[in-house]
Formats: structure tokens, C-alpha cells, sequence
């Protein structure tokens, strides 16, 4: 399962880098890469125990669920709008040399979690 | 409706989650991108469809999906988001 993952995921950025194709597809390109990320980076995360306690303590898991998942799109949408505010402010090439070592360092905090599991 | 747990919920997952590696994946890649509302609806899908498997799995997840594997996934694809945007683009 993980293989078929991981190849989705390198497909999905090889065909975005190799393609100046804007409209649906590169939507769902997009979509998908982010998707997959942050559905890996989320599993088993802290979030996912914080619902978890807040519902094994309740009878209405579902009440739980939707405040958790009001709280999550709030979160994205403040984390895209502050992308694109400072990508009005900073230049381009600035802004994913940033942008690609803060995803390193996330890399490298990941890595760090398993070595100490 | 409960509303105090809608409440506590809502502001216990809003903090834990603020400054976390999901939101600054997001800031990183909605800055970048020329498709914001797909970071967005990635980031927001992928967090939801986490906490649903939370809440139906409870603790469950642990069992079906070891965090060594899922961990190692996440850094895999981080990384490669990383190596997209440091690399040199071929279009500029």
C-alpha cells in the first residue's frame, strides 16, 4: 500500500513540474500531492489524539468531530491566506527557497519522530 | 446540540493545531502555488478524513496502520514537496 502511495505521490509531482497545463488538471495534481501529504503527516498526529480524548470521554463523538473539523478548515484557510500574503510581499524565488526548507525541516522533524519511536 | 463540547473541541483542536507542520505545510505551499483553492481543499480534506478516522477508528489506528509507516510516508512526501521547490524550475 505504501509503494502505491509513494508512486502516486511521485507521479503527481513529476506531471505538475514537466506541464505548464493550467485549469482542472493541475488542480487536481495539486490537490492530490497536498492531499496525500497532509493525510500522512495528520494520521496518528496530535489533532487525532486531541479528538480522541475529548471523544472517549463523551457520548457524542459526532458533536466532536465537527467542532475538530470546523477547526481544521479554519487552520488551512488561515494557512493558505498567510501564503498569500507573503506571497504579495517577498519575491518568488525567496518565497520557495522558504517555503522548501520549512517542508525540510517538517521532513526532518518526521524523521526525528521515528528514530525516537 | 451539545454546545460546549462543539466549543471545546473546536478550540482545543484550533490551538493544537495553530503553528503545526499541516499549517505550515499550507502557508509553504499556498504561497507558492498557482491553485490555492486546491492546497486548501487538499489540506482541509486530508485533515477532516484524519480526524473522522479518529473518531470512528478511536484507538484502532494504531493497531491497522503502525505510525513508523505512516510517519515514514509523510516525511517521503513532504521531502518531495520540499525538493519541487528548491529544485530549479524548468520554467524559468
Amino acid at each position: 500500500m505504501e509503494s502505491v502511495t509513494l508512486s502516486c505521490i511521485v507521479s503527481s509531482l513529476d506531471s505538475e513540474q514537466s506541464s505548464l497545463a493550467e485549469g482542472p488538471s493541475r488542480f487536481w495534481r495539486v490537490f492530490a500531492s497536498t492531499f496525500i501529504t497532509i493525510f500522512f503527516a495528520e494520521l496518528g498526529d496530535k489533532t487525532q489524539v486531541t479528538t480522541l480524548l475529548i471523544s472517549a470521554e463523551s457520548d457524542s463523538p459526532w458533536v466532536v468531530f465537527l467542532g475538530a473539523g470546523a477547526a481544521l478548515v479554519t487552520t488551512s484557510l488561515l494557512g493558505v491566506w498567510v501564503g498569500q500574503w507573503l506571497a504579495r510581499r517577498v519575491s518568488p524565488q525567496t518565497l520557495d527557497t522558504a517555503a522548501g526548507i520549512l517542508l525540510l525541516v517538517i521532513t526532518l522533524g518526521l524523521l526525528w519522530d521515528i528514530a525516537s519511536l | 446540540m451539545d454546545w460546549n463540547l462543539l466549543a471545546l473541541s473546536f478550540a482545543a483542536v484550533f490551538v493544537s493545531e495553530l503553528g503545526d507542520k499541516s499549517q505550515l505545510a499550507a502557508i509553504a505551499l499556498g504561497g507558492k502555488s498557482q491553485s490555492p483553492q486546491a492546497v486548501f481543499f487538499g489540506t482541509a480534506l486530508a485533515l477532516l478524513l484524519a480526524s473522522f478516522l479518529g473518531v470512528v477508528l478511536g484507538e484502532g489506528t494504531a493497531q491497522i496502520l503502525p505510525e513508523r509507516l505512516v510517519k515514514g510516508a509523510a516525511a517521503v512526501g513532504f521531502a518531495l514537496l520540499a525538493v519541487r521547490l528548491l529544485w530549479p524550475s524548468p520554467r524559468t
